[in-house]
């Protein structure tokens, strides 16, 4: 699982690095969401992988998933969340003024 | 209780909400606001250093939750010293900024103080996650300054300089992420104490966030090749935030400063940039000198500087000990407060030359340029180090660091003198072009609303003098400063209590 | 009296000189004059104890941690020194207030004047050599503002830029060499210094030392390979060049070479070094002088020739010929002064110093004439005027040199040739100007110049005689004292006789009298020979100026090359430093990739969902071109992540991921309407490939990171959440209590974030207007403003419903999985729903759209909870909890903390909102006017 799980992130980094590096404004946007996705699942799997035992308090239960890295994975969502609008009226923005939608907003 | 600590971060927190909040109140009032909140916020900065400098450092455990649990916000004299800078340096943008610069968009005052509320954060947390978040709120913050008031040059910087630190982020979290992984904590001091202790399977994956980290630092300081996003931003943000802007590359400094002396500052591990930080930094003191002889416009020539002021203060980091530190801790306030009164001038400068703005290029000349020319003239011996000023006992200062390391001290002399002597032969050049090299026709405006308007300028120059005249017991703060964080033990001590876990 | 005093003098009369012009033209000039006379007076009392040979040291405290205090010291060399500087000066000062004309700001002229003057006196009186550094670059400094005093002038600027780059370079190697020479003695201080000669010369870095600290003298005082500034400086006012380029500026590169004497010399190094160097000065400038028509022009080329005598005295190494060097540093300081002042007067009277205009102003000038005259003569070297004595000891040296050190016959034949040479262009001074027929086309019509113009002139030429006449008499304590400051040991003997017999020197002074009216008198051949011949080849300030040049193109080719401002170029530097970085960190590490813990075993499910999500991934890359479909199926990568959170017991990530995903979306579909629906290929398959490289490595780089570290043990501190999480929070949500408590400061950064990136994009969308297609990509015209009824309608009824679940994951959020995002942003969903089902107009008309006072509102109860424990005592953030019995809810628990969250929720709501509202309202045309106009002011 483990292993099944770092491949996922591999894949999501590989395809999210790969459109960051596109030269128009949208898929890089997409590339950075892609991005977001790798690190939160990699940040939160920092914690170790456990199955069906949520961080929520209850007598019965003993063992439970490491709350941490979910907390900070909660707060890193919301935080790429915020980047990721800013960065799509950015990409707006420049094209408005730079009349296309290129990173570099070169001439077409 | 004593909330000493926390105030820096507070009081810019609340100023901006109550800024926020007050948004419809007329425009003397919300500026009076913002000013009386950065006085605040230098008389605070100023009774914290000096706390700390006479008592033990300060821990302040947020939520009364004890580290390494809870977030510990720790107040050492380096984190104080930041703090004071920051609080000095923004006091003269905001006072720069008041004669109108903010009033090129809408929001200036509140993004201004969030942007102090991140700074200051980042420089007083004592938690790895926290100090990510703080990087988050003042990027967010300095994207809106940057991009306040329009123009297509503007936006390409900003969208340039979002991409480019929202990647950065994402490998910030990577490093992050593999450090709780493998050590199970955030806390810095905590994981001062594990990575002193990592073991043979742990070393690996200890060095590799170590390195990832230096890569995040190193981003955020511009150091060579990861400067590119520089130039280009800070000549195209209005100039009161592009004063601002000279102290962000120096929290990339800051945090290299932490990564080096306190995460990896002690055990098996405490090599970890030896073979990275000396030859990144001249390599980038030197390209940033090219680029500063290059540079077509005043603006550009100054973001250029920055580049070179950060390679000189990293290498008397990388020099370190004792010397190496406290020259680079010197010289720090001093460029910092160098760049930002270059940025200010050239706007004053470039205001007056109209439709050839900062462009080297000969224009009419201007009734002011006896004064102008005066204080370009300061500010260039200030920014290319040389004497007397105290650009000069900086870079004197490196210089004797430099001969504790022997096998590195011809380099640093050659590549920290040369870049002096093709810096002050490049400012001369720009400063003759834009200023003297005219056509006879006087022009521009008359004197008497020039002083108001250089005053901010002026202020940070004479914060310069003044690191000159007192430059005795500066060192001696200095010296002090550094001498602690050479002993880790020390903050570690303060933060956990007792040897961690 | 304190020497800090004498200096502040000086530098305080430069202030109040800039400022006193305002009142009037002349203030200034006298006010100079003034301070010069006070700091005279200062130095007079401390003269008599130096001449008894004592060492004045003065010390003020400055940073004592790195032995670098203000530390004056006064002996014979200093004493010299200082009464040259403020004599001469004293003399400028007048002569400069006739000089200057109407239209030359005085204040600004008297000003920098002194501050050279107050930086040249800071050099001789220093102890410590980093303090005499300071000074030294001040000098390089105030020259540079003295030489383009006359700014709008392009040579003028550009002669001081050549100066301030070579001296200044000069100064930059000296400090390397003062850093290094503190290094090896031990102190930067002179009394020790001058004692540990035999220290300096036996240490290893003994020649760079030497080498550095000659690179400073050399390049101040205009030594070959380094003199071609000082003929470029003579773009300066007259008592400019008078003062900096004869008494003062040059002679600090010899002054340092006299100070170091006792600690560097008496190496074949140095003589070699400082006597070649000297050597070569004194002959180029000797026969370069003869061809220079401008007056000026000649007399820099012949200062530049007795400054290489000097320094070649100072290189034979001598204590005899170190005598003889600061003889001629008096001579050369008094009659070349005079010989500038006098030029500037012809200059002033006859508008031109063009030796081939300016002819037989004898008649015009006569009382000048005899002045220039006598001071040309000492300049030769003549019988009875001062240059002639210390150039005899110049030539006894030359030749006791030769014989002790078996040289030969070379030396002397080249040292007499350099006297030809200046007996050459010495007479040509005084008869091309004055003799040789008549003046041509000159501007104005000369005659003598104003009384008090000349005074300066009249002294100094009467010194020549004095001097040259009566030497025992007058400057040969002075130079005994000086001598003793040099050598700081007992002085060989010496004596300033007129007539010493038909000695070789006297021979060698014959030959060169004789051999010079020759030269002069088959001149015109030798200028057409010079002009023809030596001058295209021979300029050394074409060379600096190449070197410069070239220097400025590699900045411009090299920062071009790296600087294209591309942001492609900079992610793709990122992400390979970042690979680099991580590898190397990895393998220098040298553990094992895999750990020893064991792994979860797979199972079909997370098998296939595992495919889907690397299919959509890898869809979303290949079809990113059709932009609307790459979208939808990056949509479905968020929701199988979604699922990976369910399946690890994150519930509240899987909301939390949910309810983004879905914001997003919306997002970039509203984004999408005003961008290109699709592209055409652009990335050369080049860039591909490198990208594609890239991509893998950095996949590859993270999956074995995560790898590497899911396979080894976690010891968290975690436990401590779970254990205290009730007890201490109040809360059997452990994710939640930590968000709101444990780590609720982080919570409170994050939603500023959230609020900032509200706040940005509605300060960034200010005056920008998009425009969207009005056709879509099959030609169908996009219709501004329809909704399906159905639609509408049952939003409505959900409306209502939707902000009820949202209240109740927000009130069990502490407890239960949910909170203050999830259920922000939930209620945002809700809304946006509406936005998407009725339109803008139909829902704004019901809904505010200014969203900064619930952002606002949000952000003040978040930071006011925060800030209620102080009131108790607590520091900020710390939470409390009560449990209450409400009638029918039944028992109910009651956290400050919950609080805390409703901040996080309307800071969540109001920022979603505002960041899609203001999207949305972007597109719809007509609502372009009525967009939220507040920020008015």
């Amino acid at each position: 699982m483990e292993a099944l799980l770092s491949l996922l992130i591999g894949v999501m980094t590989a395809c999210g690095v790969y459109m960051l590096l596109r030269g128009r404004t949208f898929p890089v946007v997409l590339g950075l969401t892609l991005l977001s996705y790798a690190v939160n699942v990699f940040l939160f799997a920092m914690g170790r992988l456990t199955i069906g035992r949520p961080p929520v308090i209850d007598e019965a239960v003993s063992q439970y998933a490491d709350p941490l890295p979910q907390a900070l994975v909660l707060t890193a969502i919301v935080i790429s969340f915020g980047m990721t609008a800013f960065v799509i009226v950015l990409a707006l923005k420049a094209r408005a003024e730079l009349g296309n939608d290129h990173v570099d907003g070169e001439r077409e | 209780m004593n909330h000493l600590v926390i105030a820096p971060i507070l009081l810019p927190l609340v100023a901006g909400i109550v800024l926020l909040l007050l948004r419809r109140t007329p425009l003397p009032f919300q500026r009076g606001l913002s000013l009386i909140a950065l006085l605040a916020q230098v008389g605070v900065a100023l009774h914290l250093l000096q706390s700390v400098l006479e008592g033990p450092l300060r821990v302040y455990a947020l939520g009364n939750w004890q580290a390494p649990f809870g977030i510990v916000l720790v107040a050492d004299p380096l984190a104080a010293w930041m703090v004071l800078i920051t609080a000095l340096l923004a006091l003269f943008a905001l006072l720069y900024a008041l004669r109108g610069g903010d009033q090129a968009g809408r929001h200036f005052h509140v993004l201004f103080q969030l942007q102090l509320f991140g700074l200051q954060g980042a420089f007083l947390t004592g938690d790895l996650f926290n100090l990510f978040v703080f990087f988050e709120i003042l990027l967010l913050a300095s994207y809106g300054l940057l991009l306040h008031g329009s123009g297509p040059r503007r936006s390409r910087a900003g969208l340039h300089f979002v991409v480019l630190n929202l990647a950065g982020s994402s490998l910030f979290l990577f490093a992050v992420g593999t450090l709780y992984g493998t050590f199970g904590t955030l806390n810095m001091a905590d994981l001062a104490v594990h990575i002193s202790r990592a073991s043979a399977d742990q070393q690996s994956l200890a060095r590799l966030a170590g390195l990832l980290l230096f890569g995040v630092f190193a981003l955020k300081a511009a150091v060579v090749p990861l400067h590119l996003w520089l130039p280009a931003a800070y000549a195209a943000a209005t100039a009161p935030v592009a004063a601002l802007f000279v102290i962000m590359t120096k929290v990339g400094a800051y945090g290299i400063l932490r990564l080096d002396v306190l995460l990896y500052g002690d055990g098996a591990l405490s090599d970890l940039l030896d073979a990275w930080l000396l030859p990144l930094a001249l390599l980038t003191l030197g390209l940033g000198t090219l680029g500063v002889m290059a540079s077509t416009e005043l603006r550009r020539q100054i973001a250029w500087l920055v580049v070179i002021s950060v390679g000189t203060l990293l290498t008397a980091f990388a020099l370190g000990g004792v010397n190496g530190i406290a020259a680079g801790l010197y010289y720090l306030p001093h460029t910092t407060f160098a760049g930002a009164a270059f940025f200010l001038l050239a706007d004053s400068l470039a205001r007056r030359r109209g439709e050839h703005d900062d462009h080297f290029v000969p224009h009419a000349r201007l009734a002011d340029r006896r004064l102008l020319g005066g204080l370009f003239f300061i500010v260039a011996i200030l920014v290319a180090g040389l004497p007397p000023l105290s650009g000069f006992i900086g870079k004197f200062l490196i210089l004797r660091a430099a001969l504790d390391t022997p096998d590195a001290t011809a380099w640093v002399l050659a590549i920290v003198l040369g870049g002096s002597l093709l810096t002050i032969v490049a400012l001369a050049r720009s400063g003759s072009l834009i200023l003297y090299r005219s056509h006879p026709a006087e022009h521009g405006t008359a004197t008497g609303q020039l002083w108001p308007e250089l005053l901010p300028a002026t202020g940070l120059i004479l914060l310069c003098l003044g690191l000159m005249i007192a430059a005795g017991p500066i060192d001696g703060i200095t010296r002090l400063i550094a001498e602690q964080l050479m002993q880790p033990e020390i903050y570690i001590q303060a933060v956990l209590g007792g040897t961690g876990r | 009296m304190s020497l800090l005093g004498l200096v502040l003098t000086i530098f305080v009369g430069s202030v109040l000189a800039a400022g006193i012009a305002r009142l009037g033209r002349l203030h200034s000039a006298w006010l100079s004059g003034v301070v010069v006379i006070v700091a005279l007076f200062q130095l007079w009392p401390m003269i008599a104890p130096v001449a008894d040979g004592a060492i004045i040291i003065q010390r003020l405290g400055w940073m004592p941690a790195i032995g670098l205090d203000l530390v004056f010291r006064l002996d014979g060399l200093g004493l010299l020194f200082a009464l040259l500087i403020l004599g001469i000066g004293l003399l400028i000062i007048l002569y400069a207030r006739y000089y200057l004309s109407e239209r030359d700001c005085m204040g600004r002229f008297y000003a920098y004047l002194l501050l050279f003057m107050g930086a040249m006196l800071g050099i001789v009186l220093s102890e410590n050599i980093i303090q005499l550094l300071i000074f030294w670059e001040l000098t390089s400094l105030s020259s540079f503002l003295l030489i383009s005093y006359w700014q709008e002038r392009s040579d003028a600027r550009s002669g001081a830029r050549m100066a301030l780059a070579v001296t200044g370079a000069g100064g930059l190697a000296m400090l390397g060499g003062f850093v290094l020479l503190g290094e090896i003695v031990g102190s930067y201080e002179l009394s020790v210094i001058l004692q540990s000669g035999h220290i300096i010369r036996d240490h290893p870095q003994h020649l760079t030392v030497l080498i550095l600290i000659l690179l400073g003298a050399f390049t101040k005082s205009a030594q070959f390979p380094f003199h071609f500034w000082l003929p470029n400086a003579m773009s300066a006012p007259t008592p400019v060049s008078a003062y900096l380029h004869s008494a003062t500026m040059v002679k600090a590169g010899v002054f340092l070479l006299a100070r170091f004497f006792p600690a560097l010399s008496q190496t074949p190094e140095w003589s070699w070094l400082v006597g070649g160097a000297g050597l070569a000065t004194l002959l180029v400038g000797a026969i370069f002088a003869l061809f220079k028509h401008d007056l000026k022009g000649l007399l820099a080329y012949s200062t530049i020739s007795h400054l290489g005598l000097i320094t070649l005295l100072f290189g034979i190494g001598t204590p005899l010929a170190a005598v003889a060097g600061v003889f001629h540093i008096i001579n050369h300081a008094i009659f070349k002064a005079s010989l500038f002042m006098a030029a500037g007067i012809i200059d002033h009277e006859t508008g031109s110093r063009d030796m081939r205009q300016l002819n037989g102003m004898w008649k015009y000038m006569p009382h000048t004439a005899l002045l220039a005259m006598v001071a040309a003569g000492a300049m030769a070297g003549v019988p009875l005027l001062n240059g002639f004595l210390s150039k005899e000891m110049f030539f006894a040296e030359a030749v006791s040199a030769s014989t002790h050190l078996q040289l030969g016959w070379w030396l002397p034949a080249l040292v007499t040739l350099s006297g030809v040479f200046a007996f050459a262009y010495s007479f040509r001074f005084i008869h091309d100007v004055f003799f040789n027929g008549e003046p041509l086309e000159l501007p104005k019509t000369p005659h003598e110049p104003p009384r008090w113009m000349k005074v300066p002139v009249e002294m100094l030429v009467a010194l020549c005689l004095l001097v040259g006449i009566l030497p025992t008499l007058t400057v040969e304590p002075l130079l005994r004292i000086a001598a003793q400051g040099v050598l700081q040991t007992p002085l060989p003997h010496f004596d300033l006789a007129i007539w010493h017999g038909f000695s070789p020197a006297l021979w060698m002074s014959i030959i060169a009298l004789v051999g010079g009216g020759l030269i002069y008198s088959v001149r015109h051949p030798l200028f057409r020979f010079h002009d023809r011949v030596l001058l295209p080849y021979l300029q050394a300030s074409k060379v600096f100026d190449f070197v410069l040049g070239t220097l400025f193109a590699l900045a411009r080719t090299v920062t071009g090359l790296i600087d294209i401002g591309s942001l492609q170029r900079m992610l793709a530097w990122f992400v390979a430093a970042a690979l680099v970085l991580g590898i190397a960190g990895f393998v220098s590490g040298g553990a094992p990739l895999r750990g020893t813990a064991d792994s979860l075993p797979l199972d079909g499910v997370s098998l296939v969902a595992a495919l889907v999500l690397i299919a959509a991934a890898i869809g979303t890359v290949v079809l990113h071109r059709r932009r609307l479909i790459s979208l939808t199926v990056m949509g479905a990568v968020g929701l199988i992540v979604a699922l990976i959170f369910i399946k690890f017991s994150a519930p509240d990530l899987a909301l939390t991921q949910l309810s983004v995903e879905i914001v997003t979306i919306v997002l970039l579909l509203l984004a999408l309407y005003y961008l290109p629906q699709q592209q055409a290929p652009e990335s050369a398959w080049l860039r591909r490939g490198r990208d594609l490289v890239l991509a893998v490595t950095a996949g590859g780089g993270a999956g074995l990171l995560s790898w590497a570290v899911l396979t080894r043990p976690l010891d968290s501190i975690s436990d401590y959440f779970l254990a205290n999480s009730v007890s201490g929070g109040g809360g059997t949500n452990v994710v939640n209590v930590i968000l709101v408590d444990f780590r609720g400061f982080d919570t409170l950064g994050e939603i500023t974030v959230l609020a900032l990136a509200a706040l940005g994009i509605y300060a960034m969308l200010e005056r920008v207007e998009l425009t969207g297609p009005d056709v879509d990509r099959y030609g169908r015209p996009w219709n501004p403003d329809v909704h399906p009824a159905i639609m509408a309608s049952l939003t409505r009824v959900l409306l209502p419903l939707a902000l009820l679940v949202s209240l109740f994951i927000l009130l069990r959020g502490h407890n239960l999985p949910g909170g203050g995002f999830i259920a922000g942003l939930v209620t945002a969903v809700a809304l946006i729903t509406q936005y998407l089902a009725n339109g803008s107009r139909w829902t704004r008309s019901r809904l505010p759209a200014n969203m900064h006072p619930v952002i606002a509102l949000g952000l003040l109860l978040a930071t006011l909870t925060g800030l209620g424990s102080w009131l108790f005592g607590y520091p900020f953030l710390t939470s409390t909890f009560t449990h209450v019995h409400w009638p029918v809810v039944g028992d109910f628990e009651l956290a400050s903390a919950m609080l805390f969250d409703l901040g996080v929720y309307l800071t969540v709501v109001g920022a979603t909102l505002l960041i899609l509202i203001f999207i949305g309202l972007l597109h719809s045309n007509d609502d372009s006017a009525s967009r939220p106009q507040e920020e008015a002011h």
